[in-house]
């Protein structure tokens, strides 16, 4: 189990941001979904250890990263992409990249091969030696994807990782995801529901601080097929499982 | 984008078009390399290869033998590994001394100039055209003049006259085999 | 002369040679000072974050020498110690200015980072306290050299141009305190110095001459406290946890 979560509360003054969520995980892709404002983004930033828990309790690759020690060796072991990644406009995309690789103590001659293979598997080759300022939504989000991955983490943790990129990119960066899934745990959280359908084993659904559902993608589809509204199969059982929470 | 500018580019620091480059040579490079060293070392020759065009890409006169010049860097590089690795581990072939280059007792060099010389070869013509049977017969079958007269029903004379003609295209293709400038 | 082009043999991995030139090609290779910092400091990582992020360090590093260069021509032609009432405004806006929130675009990944923010703010902290001091010895060794008003004592002379440290000190522990505080380098920058302003307006006031903040020994003492307050706070704000505010 690679994330063990009990009762994680966080309040921010009166708002209960995440009000008492559960759940384990080994490796896998694990999709976290919800509207805007469930919590997701918060969740996720207590299990980058960003910001620390209100209250419950969190292991992170079966450790607690209350403590100093513990938690620079999750750190090592991290990739974390934020919602709202600003970046340094004077630095290439293998500046950056290298910059993070070195913050995450990465062993120092492992370093150069590693910033290659991440900005080849984003599909950044062409464009390693580019300033970040020269390009655009979609490519700053790649190059974002790309910091995370460089030091091959066990936990892998993505807040709209598809964000600006093109129906294509998407399908490359699932199969990404598949690929990173099977010796790490990914956890993508995003509001686009299609993009966990295709890639993730698990789902998990937030509403207001609380997951309200988590299961396999099949098992939230078969949720929607006679109240939901939407497109997809997949859509319909999002929104029934929404309307069932609220009601 | 031709050979040249790729290289022109290389030159003034867009890895790019090392990048370009890489893809269309590394593969017939590594063919090449596969024939004389084993797949570990055709691996690291190929990565010394291309980290010595990128940083001599300069030195590249322009004259559409890009080709070349890399495999003359490959070929020098593939060198230094085989001295490295100790003189006992190749045998080489023995060529004709005329043929082999300035540093034919080099069992090293030997053993990639083979390599050069199967591809040189092909440059005297297709299998069965007069210069081709000449040198089948004569050097890699090392039969008398006399005798390869007899064989292709043809006066010694015509023989020696071919004889000459072959090498003298092998030694041109050689030439351009070890490429670019030094 | 361009051979056939061949697909590669099946036992050849040219991706993983490619990685390899790409990994030399693409890496960025440091200066000395960086290489040097990264040996000092057992960390490459915290060589780079100190000498490269953007932070607004290097203006300020700038700024801090065209400042006490002034204030040493103006210590030269006025009499008035001027360097030293300058060094500790000029050091306070550039130690808040090395605290990241509101500086630091990628700042919530930063706090992700096994090199803490923490580590990289006292590192900065220290380095940009450090330059201003040397910067600051300087500008007031030249100008103590040409020779303050005659007639001033050696001693007394000594005592204001050197005497700043402390104040320094004291004054950028309280800018950093407030720019943790209020995780905004802005404001801790504006705080520091406010403060200082106050405090060389009261010394004004209260003995008629400018100089006072940076003569008067009672002070240290008081100030070495304040100081020590100050980074204690300080601490406590950029510890994790960090708090109730998002």
């Amino acid at each position: 189990m690679n994330v063990e979560i009990t009762d994680l509360t966080r309040r921010f003054g009166r708002n209960l941001a995440v009000a008492g969520v559960s759940l384990q995980t080994g490796p896998g892709v694990f999709g976290l979904l919800g509207p805007n404002g469930a919590g997701k983004t918060t969740l996720l930033r207590m299990m980058a250890t960003v910001i620390p828990p209100s209250s419950g309790r969190l292991r992170l690759l079966g450790r607690d990263p209350g403590g100093y020690g513990p938690r620079r060796e999750v750190r090592r072991r991290l990739g974390y992409l934020p919602q709202n990644l600003g970046y340094y406009p004077g630095f290439t995309v293998a500046e950056f990249v290298e910059y993070f690789a070195l913050l995450k103590e990465m062993p120092t001659a492992r370093v150069p091969a590693a910033v290659a293979n991440a900005v080849e598997r984003v599909d950044l080759g062409g464009r390693a030696r580019a300033k970040l300022r020269t390009l655009s939504g979609g490519m700053l989000r790649r190059v974002g994807i790309a910091q995370a991955i460089v030091n091959e983490p066990e936990l892998l943790l993505l807040d709209e990782p598809t964000a600006g990129l093109d129906p294509e990119q998407r399908v490359q960066f699932r199969a990404l995801l598949r690929d990173l899934g099977q010796r790490a745990t990914v956890v993508v959280s995003t509001h686009l529901v299609e993009d966990v359908g295709a890639a993730c084993s698990q789902v998990a659904l937030m509403d207001q601080g609380k997951i309200v559902f988590h299961g396999t993608p099949a098992e939230l589809t078969a949720r929607g097929t006679e109240h939901g509204t939407g497109d997809a199969p997949l859509e319909r059982g999002y929104t029934a499982v929404l309307a069932a929470a609220r009601s | 984008m031709d050979d040249d500018d790729l290289v022109a580019r290389v030159a003034a620091g867009d890895d790019a078009a090392l990048r370009d480059l890489f893809g269309r040579h590394a593969p017939w490079l590594a063919v090449r390399l596969r024939a004389v060293l084993p797949a570990a070392d055709v691996e690291d020759v190929q990565q010394e290869t291309f980290l010595a065009a990128w940083r001599g890409a300069g030195g590249y006169r322009p004259q559409g033998a890009c080709g070349g010049w890399l495999w003359g860097i490959a070929r020098r590089q593939a060198a230094l590994l085989l001295r490295r690795r100790g003189p006992a581990e190749h045998a080489g072939t023995t060529l004709p001394a005329d043929l082999a280059g300035r540093d034919a007792p080099d069992p090293a060099e030997t053993a990639l100039a083979r390599a050069d010389l199967e591809v040189a070869v092909a440059a005297l013509g297709p299998a069965g055209s007069p210069e081709r049977e000449v040198w089948r017969l004569m050097y890699e079958q090392d039969r008398p003049v006399a005798e390869v007269a007899g064989l292709l029903g043809v006066p010694p004379g015509t023989v020696k006259s071919r004889a000459h003609r072959a090498r003298r295209l092998l030694r041109a293709a050689l030439r351009v085999a070890e490429g670019g400038t030094r | 002369m361009s051979g056939p082009r061949n697909d590669a043999p099946d036992d050849v991995d040219l991706g993983r040679v490619w990685i390899s030139v790409a990994g030399q090609v693409w890496r960025r290779q440091p200066g000395w000072l960086e290489r040097t910092a990264g040996r000092l400091l057992r960390s490459p990582g915290l060589a780079r974050a100190l000498l490269t992020t953007p932070s607004l360090l290097l203006p300020w590093l700038l700024a801090s020498v065209a400042v006490l260069a002034a204030g040493a021509a103006a210590t030269l032609s006025s009499g008035q110690p001027l360097v030293a009432l300058l060094a500790p405004a000029v050091a306070a806006a550039a130690i808040a200015y090395s605290y990241g929130p509101g500086i630091d675009p990628a700042w919530d990944l930063s706090c992700s980072m096994a090199i803490s923010d923490r580590m990289v703010l006292l590192v900065r902290a220290l380095a940009v306290f450090a330059v201003n001091t040397v910067l600051g010895l300087a500008a007031s060794a030249v100008a103590a050299a040409v020779g303050l008003p005659a007639g001033s004592a050696s001693g007394a002379a000594a005592v204001v141009t050197f005497g700043w440290l402390i104040p320094m000190t004291a004054v950028c522990a309280f800018a950093l305190a407030v720019a943790t505080m209020a995780r905004s380098a802005s404001v801790g920058a504006a705080a520091g110095v406010t403060a200082w302003l106050i405090i060389v307006l009261s010394g004004r006031v209260a003995s008629g001459n400018f100089a006072a903040p940076v003569t008067d020994t009672v002070l240290f003492l008081p100030y070495l406290a304040v100081g020590a307050g100050c980074v204690v706070v300080a601490l406590y704000a950029t510890r994790i946890p960090r708090g109730t505010f998002s």
